[in-house]
């Protein structure tokens, strides 16, 4: 590849320094056509450089888009980064081990509505592990926050085919998406009342009773608020049950207006730290969904980011969604829209009132959209 | 004309006649028979419902045709000026009506027209006038920028070619309004040739705009203008027009220039003539938003990034909302920079005042000629404006006292008005090298708006520069915030501070709370809280709040306390003990909530890079106070594990009930809001529809409210005594829900009635019109300075755009004629890549186009030269090149260009320099797709000769010279010229590159065998951007690039030599001779008899001993013959008679017997059918049993 060459006539690109909040930089980068360098990535320590997940996302962008080009320098301590244009299509991934395929599936679900071909990605890898969300989670809440923007039509799913817990890995999730030239701005201020509480209870390889255990210890925390509770239990066998034993749960409460807010939690990954009751999972689980009712707001908090994404990226009209606080995260992500697309949010802090019991604090945040439009969808 | 008018006959009634009976009928009692549907109800009748069913849908048709796709109004409220170009051939009056049209709506006199020129031209509407020069740059140029467009046409000469390009370039850009203006009409002496050149041009300019398109007539001059009532009308026109908006325009952010300023320094040009020039620019913003730093095309310069954007006050106002009809004389603005009018112009940090030297202007010299003297001698001095100030005494009006620069700033401290604020604005670039600290410096970055806004910009600026530098800085910083601290304490300086705030809350009119606390970190506290609660004017403040945590946090602290008290004191020592017990509950309300303001957790100060000099400071500022920052943290953290998880809050324990209780009404078991609550919106529908009388019984039920009202009317007469707020409250509650009710009642009943014909399309607009007025009020009372944060500078702003890098060649060479466009670039737009195009060679375009022969497009905002590769499409959707472009077909196009969004259209020129006489347009065409990768191939021939030849398999060489060649094409079609077809086998070990193929049919030596394959062409990566606007004056319009391959070789004299084999030489072909067909005797035998080769002589003449004798009867044997052939024809008739009788008989018998039969199939059927029915009604019969027993669940 000509290093030389400098495709953007204009722009200096942007330069930032350390691996944090890697994907939102180079999916931002994607987005907006803005080339990035990222310096002294984990230059201080014993293993210099970008780290296995990080290089196999790079090499998804690669799959997904074409004209990229990516530098790295020999200790892979430097990136530099220039986008092309998004390409889609059919895509196979070997996902690293070391992070979930949640990872490379929250980028893929920002990038996938603006490809020239729709997306049909097959991503390998583990599918279940504590630090990342899910697959199943990003199935219940991502997917429906994303129809909310216009992103819709047929074969719009995330499919878990295999089920791949932590250290092993061996899932398999084929994400397909259509293309779409455009988004609507929406106004998603009112959650509504949560009407029902779904959920789903996974194991593999360890005994079937498990996933009823956590079934029992949740419904026991939640019965207190909404008797519309349905945890179905997920059992994998065979071939589809991955490498490695593990089980998790995965909760969804649906509002009235059709809105989701999620938790979700996975046993601790074999050989890795002291092993967990289902009874205590499903409890904690529970306790964690609470806290996202708390938390509240139209978009929960591992899908803020994406919310906010999508309003930017939306038409040259204003915009609102309601947020629970926001996450460290999307502070962040926010800091990054800034960067590449010159758009600011304005922040509303909505109190609640004095004898409501809606939980805390509400974030309103508004902004109008740049009037992004899929440059790389073939006009027919 | 004499007087007198020849008076007209009159129309003579009949009175008589058919005519008037027909009359006389019609108005005495025709009125039943004029209804044609009553007359004649059969015509009128359902002839067909296919027909009716048709009619309907065509009328269908028609109606859903009308509509378009809504889309949301974004126009601005007040919006930019209309831009009228003004364009025609030379010497076809342009100037001169510019000059007319501005003289009618602003009364004033305009010399030579340079650059845009604005006036106000009414209540609602500006306009701005630019001339478009007969260079086509220009004219593409401004095509793409134009709102109307006034063409020029010299009807004594007829339409030029300029006139047709013109209306082809805005054909492909975009259509504006086109109103075509017909001058030089005096120099017809007839009449009638006057009417039929006018009909004839209205008629050509109709075809190429559309039927009917407004065409102005200017019918001669007086005293060098025209005449002033047609001026007048062509103002009205203009000043009422509405216009069409523009995909392209809607969709990008562009400011057409009025104003250049070079902002180098003076010194580095002097010592580096060449160097690259900073240079503000200046003008209305149109389009869309426009962001900070964002990239822009200059066309004809190239692409830059905007290094700052401010609006500055609007030069040419529209005047205030007032209820009169015209503009007084005040209000007729006009304002053009360049051409030397509006005298003095300002700039955020400086005056400029701008006098041409050509210039001659009655009205405004009044005002001039003092500042002349002053003006000439700055203008001759290259120094800054600042420096020299700061070195001299100047006045600036004669009749004013001689002010230094202390002065003066002393001045604009006081505040009299914004516009001396921004003239002597100190740079900070300045201030932060200058190491005292004095207590102007403070001032200054709390005077205005504007000051702290430019602060920040430059302090940006430095940020991304000079890194190095902050270093430095660092300790020049800590010094001078000893200085800081050691005067704060000196005392003198907060009160001087607290006047100037006070004065400044005077002339703003911002209401400062009085804050309470009772400790210095409650005031500060408080302070920050207040700007969360105030949201509106959060951003200003915040910036200030930041600016003084950033430069000393400890003499915030300190100093801050004493201002704010002070103040306190300055605004009424009584009012802040009014509500003290308030106030305090306030304070510590706020105290305990501690909500961070999140803004300023998310971005930091607002519009601050999040640059390193505020870490370093910070770090300075360490060891003593210690500021929890989230880019402090994220310094930190900048390796650690990227994961969009959100921990939960620890401090929340979900065991505990009150934790509980907090998200209940989260809930739809919870409680539910009064406007939603199932319980009272049931109420609310019975107290719509509780009355109703029930006929059968007789009684009356009436719904609670008339109770209630009724109640409520007793009881209000017998307390008569109480107090009246009450009452009235009452009142108005009541009110309220009777107006409730009654909205409620209509939307129920709009609902009903309305939406049995409201459309999906109906729906559409209404959404979009919501959207709009949403767009429209969210940021309505945001002040402008944090709302241009959030949307970006809204189009109708007056903008000034400081660009950083611009070839020096743009300032030196810079020519007020040619028009200067900044057009905004969209996200990625800014990129170059592969595109691909349908493109259609002009059909006036005398030539077609070759492939890899340069070519000049204007694409988006951009004129560039690139080398284009037309291709077309085959049926499997392979692009196969082309050598030229066809004649009147699209065509394929593949170019390394610009990225820029599909759908956008684009027109081809082979030069852009000089006038030729035929049409310079060569094609037109709209982008198609975007790709980082080409697909277009060349059909590629590779040639063999067989060199050995078994039956069907043949020895082939010469196509390839290596074996891993042949190994490539294995299996690979090959065919012969002759079209036998074949496959290639295997490669051969000697000699190079042969190999074996098989055919369907055996060869000839003399065969040539071809493989055709598809060899992929790569695009030439040429991007070349017409940079005309840098060329010298005068030769702006002669701008080339690379040449074509025949212009090369036509100027290097070089001619082709044509390959001998490509030459057309007499064919001679010899006659080939065939051997004649040999079958060998074995083969024959086996032959059938008919394939047999025929060996037998051709049969001759029957010899007359072999033919045999003719027999002729005897009279008497004839007859008998004939008898006997009559009876034998009667026998036979008779027989067949008699079978066909004997046929039907049996026919009809088989008839007969299929219908018994099927009597009996029925029969049966209908007896299993009986036994069916009983069978299964037993079942039923019993199932219904088994199943009484369990429990119903439905």
């Amino acid at each position: 590849m000509k290093s030389t060459n400098n495709n953007n006539m204009a722009s200096h690109g942007l330069t930032y320094e350390g691996c944090n909040f890697f994907r939102q930089r180079l999916v931002l980068s994607t987005l907006s056509g803005k080339r990035v360098k990222i310096r002294s990535i984990r230059s201080k320590e014993d293993e210099p450089g970008l780290r296995d997940f990080e290089a196999s996302f790079v090499r998804l962008l690669d799959k997904v888009t074409n004209g990229t080009k990516i530098e790295i320098n020999q200790t892979g301590t430097v990136l530099f980064y220039q986008p092309g244009l998004l390409y889609g299509g059919s895509v196979e991934h070997d996902c690293s081990p070391q992070r979930s395929i949640g990872y490379y599936l929250e980028a893929l679900l920002m990038l996938a509505p603006f490809m020239k071909n729709p997306l049909k990605a097959t991503l390998r890898g583990v599918t279940n592990d504590p630090t990342d969300p899910t697959v199943d989670l990003l199935k219940l809440t991502a997917l429906p926050l994303m129809k909310k923007f216009g992103i819709d039509g047929e074969g719009f799913e995330i499919k878990v085919v295999k089920r791949g817990m932590a250290p092993g890995g061996g899932g398999e999730v084929v994400f397909t998406c259509p293309v779409k030239r455009t988004l609507k701005p929406v106004q998603l201020t009112e959650t509504g009342k949560i009407k029902r509480i779904r959920g789903m209870a996974y194991s593999v390889r360890v005994s079937p009773q498990m996933a009823n255990r956590i079934v029992d210890s949740t419904r026991a925390v939640l019965n207190q608020f909404i008797p519309d509770i349905y945890i179905y239990t997920d059992h994998m066998k065979g071939a589809n049950s991955g490498k490695s034993p593990g089980f998790g749960l995965t909760l969804v409460a649906e509002t009235l207006d059709g809105f989701f807010l999620s938790a979700e939690m996975s046993s601790t990954p074999q050989g890795q730290g002291d092993p967990m009751l289902p009874e205590e999972l499903g409890r904690n689980c529970a306790k964690m969904l609470l806290e996202e009712v708390h938390r509240g707001g139209c978009v929960d908090s591992a899908n803020q980011s994406l919310a906010l994404l999508l309003m930017t990226l939306g038409q040259q009209d204003v915009s609102k969604v309601l947020l629970g606080p926001l996450s460290p995260y999307t502070i962040e992500f926010l800091r990054h829209i800034r960067d590449f697309f010159q758009i600011m949010f304005k922040i509303e802090v909505q109190k609640p009132l004095e004898d409501e019991r809606k939980g805390g604090d509400k974030v309103l945040m508004t902004c109008v959209g740049i009037g992004y439009s899929n440059l790389s969808k073939t006009l027919k | 004309m004499d007087g007198k008018v020849k008076e007209q006959k009159k129309h003579q009634k009949k009175h008589s006649g058919p005519k008037a009976e027909k009359k006389k009928l019609k108005n005495q009692g025709a009125s039943t028979e004029d209804d044609e549907r009553k007359r004649n109800p059969k015509a009128f009748a359902v002839q067909s419902a296919v027909r009716m069913a048709k009619t309907f849908h065509r009328a269908q048709d028609i109606k859903t045709k009308k509509h378009h796709i809504p889309l949301v109004d974004r126009t601005p409220l007040e919006p930019p000026p209309v831009v009228i170009v003004v364009v025609g051939p030379p010497k076809v009056g342009k100037s001169t009506l510019i000059r007319c049209l501005i003289k009618n709506f602003t009364r004033q006199k305009l010399g030579d027209i340079c650059g845009p020129v604005t006036i106000v031209s009414g209540k609602k509407r500006r306009l701005t006038f630019v001339e478009c020069s007969n260079d086509i740059n220009t004219m593409i140029d401004l095509a793409k920028v134009a709102d109307l467009v006034l063409m020029l046409i010299d009807a004594s000469f007829g339409f030029e070619m300029e006139t047709f390009e013109f209306l082809n370039i805005c054909q492909v850009h975009g259509f504006p309004r086109i109103m075509g203006v017909l001058t030089h009409l005096d120099s017809f002496k007839n009449n009638k040739t006057l009417r039929k050149t006018k009909k004839n041009l209205k008629h050509r300019f109709w075809t190429e705009v559309y039927q009917g398109a407004k065409l102005f007539y200017l019918s001669g001059m007086v005293y060098g203008e025209y005449q002033t009532q047609e001026v007048k009308n062509l103002g009205r026109f203009i000043s009422v027009m509405k216009f069409r908006p523009l995909v392209w325009q809607t969709s990008h952010p562009y400011v057409l220039v009025d104003r250049m300023e070079d902002l180098t320094d003076p010194e580095k040009v002097r010592t580096e003539p060449k160097c690259d020039r900073t240079v503000s620019l200046y003008g209305y913003l149109r389009g869309t938003y426009l962001k900070n730093k964002g990239q822009i095309h200059i066309p004809g310069v190239g692409d830059f990034q905007v290094s700052e954007v401010n609006f500055l006050p609007d030069p040419c106002p529209l005047p205030d909302a007032q209820k009169k009809r015209a503009l007084n004389e005040k209000e007729r603005l006009l304002y053009a920079p360049m051409a030397g009018v509006g005298g003095v112009v300002y700039d955020k940090d400086a005056v400029y005042i701008d006098l041409p030297a050509n210039h001659v202007q009655l009205q405004q010299q009044d005002q001039v000629r003092p500042t002349t003297e002053l003006v000439q001698s700055l203008m001759d001095t290259h120094a800054a404006l600042d420096v020299k100030m700061a070195a001299s005494k100047v006045s600036l009006f004669s009749h004013s006292a001689q002010l230094d620069q202390e002065e003066m700033e002393q001045e604009t401290r006081d505040g009299d008005g914004p516009q001396e604020e921004r003239v002597w604005d100190a740079h900070t670039q300045r201030e932060r090298r200058k190491v005292v600290f004095s207590d102007k410096d403070q001032e200054d970055e709390e005077e205005g708006e504007d000051s702290e806004e430019e602060e920040e910009g430059s302090e940006e600026e430095e940020d991304s520069e000079e890194e190095e530098e902050e270093e430095e800085e660092d300790d020049q910083v800590s010094s001078f915030l000893k200085e800081a601290r050691a005067k704060s304490d000196a005392g003198p300086t907060p009160a001087k501070k607290q006047r100037l705030e006070g004065g400044r809350g005077g002339t703003e009119g911002v209401e400062e709370v009085p804050a309470f606390a009772d400790s210095e970190d409650d005031l500060e506290m408080s302070d920050e809280e207040e700007e969360t609660g105030r949201g509106g004017d959060s951003g200003h403040c915040s910036e200030e709040e930041e600016e003084s945590e950033e430069d000393g946090e400890e003499e915030g602290a300190a100093e801050e306390e004493p201002v704010e008290s002070e103040e306190e004191e300055e605004q009424g020592a009584l009012r802040w003990k009014e509500d003290l017990q308030e106030k305090a509950a306030a304070a510590f309300l706020r105290q305990q909530e501690a909500a961070p303001n999140l803004r300023k957790l998310v971005y930091g100060s607002v519009g601050e890079g999040t640059g390193t000099s505020q870490e370093e400071q910070e770090e300075e500022l360490g060891g003593l106070f210690k500021v929890s920052r989230p880019q402090k943290s994220r310094k930190v953290t900048s390796d650690s594990l990227d994961c969009s998880h959100f921990r939960p809050d620890s401090s929340h324990d979900w065991d505990q009930e009150e934790m509980l209780n907090s998200i209940r009404d989260c809930f739809v078991t919870g409680k539910w809001e009064e406007a939603q609550d199932a319980a009272t919106l049931l109420k609310e529908d019975e107290d719509l529809y509780g009355d109703f009388e029930d006929l059968e019984t007789g009684e009356t039920h009436t719904g609670q409210t008339q109770d209630q009202d009724q109640a409520q009317d007793t009881d209000e007469e017998e307390d008569e005594a109480e107090e009246t707020v009450v009452r009235v409250d009452d009142d108005e509650r009541q009110k309220n829900k009777r107006l409730e009710k009654k909205r409620r009642l209509k939307e129920r009943f709009d609902a009903e009635y309305d939406d049995k014909d409201a459309t999906y399309f109906d729906d559409l607009k209404e959404e979009m019109q919501k959207q709009a007025e949403l767009n429209r009020t969210e940021f309505e009372d945001v002040d402008d300075e944090t709302r241009v944060q959030y949307e970006g500078f809204r189009p109708g702003m007056y903008v000034r755009l400081e660009i950083s890098s611009l070839p020096c060649e743009f300032v030196t060479n810079f020519d007020p004629h040619y028009p200067i466009i900044l057009g905004g670039l969209g996200s990625s737009e800014g990129n170059v890549g592969y595109l691909q195009l349908r493109l259609k060679k002009h059909r006036w375009y005398s030539r077609i186009l070759k492939t890899r022969d340069p070519l000049i497009l204007s694409l988006g905002w951009r004129r560039f030269q690139t080398v284009p590769l037309y291709h077309i499409q085959d049926h499997n959707g392979r692009h196969r090149l082309l050598k030229y472009t066809p004649q009147h077909m699209h065509c394929g196009a593949s170019i390394w260009g610009p990225i820029t969004p599909q759908g956008t259209g684009f027109l081809a020129l082979q030069s852009v320099s000089g006038i030729k006489a035929n049409f310079r347009i060569a094609a037109t065409g709209v982008i198609l797709d975007l790709d980082k990768s080409v697909t277009v191939v060349k059909k590629l021939k590779l040639i063999g000769y067989p060199y050995k030849i078994f039956k069907n398999t043949c020895f082939i060489k010469g196509m390839f010279n290596t074996v891993l060649e042949v190994a490539k094409f294995e299996g690979a079609a090959i065919r012969t010229v002759s079209g036998v077809r074949g496959q290639i086998k295997k490669a051969l070990s000697t000699p190079a590159g042969s190999y074996r193929a098989t055919f369907e049919d055996r060869l000839l030596m003399s065969d040539i065998v071809f493989l055709r394959s598809w060899y992929p062409v790569t695009i030439p990566q040429l991007y070349n951007p017409v940079t005309s606007l840098l060329l010298p004056a005068g030769e702006k319009d002669t701008w080339s690039g690379m040449r074509t391959l025949g212009q090369l070789k036509h100027d290097l004299g070089v001619r082709n030599k044509p390959n001998t084999d490509s030459l057309y030489k007499p064919v001679v072909r010899s006659q080939r001779r065939f051997n004649r067909l040999h079958i060998p005797r074995e083969l024959q035998k086996a032959l059938p008899f008919k394939s047999k080769p025929k060996l037998q002589q051709a049969k001759g003449k029957t010899p007359r001993d072999l033919q045999r004798v003719t027999v002729i009867r005897e009279p008497h044997d004839r007859k008998v013959a004939a008898l006997l052939h009559a009876l034998a024809t009667v026998h036979n008739q008779k027989r067949k008679k008699a079978s066909t009788a004997q046929h039907s008989k049996h026919k009809e018998f088989l008839k007969e017997k299929e219908k018994q039969e099927e009597a009996k199939l029925k029969r049966q059927k209908e007896a299993k059918k009986k036994l069916y029915r009983v069978m299964g009604q037993e079942e039923q019969k019993k199932s219904r049993s088994s199943l009484k027993g369990a429990p119903q669940d439905d």
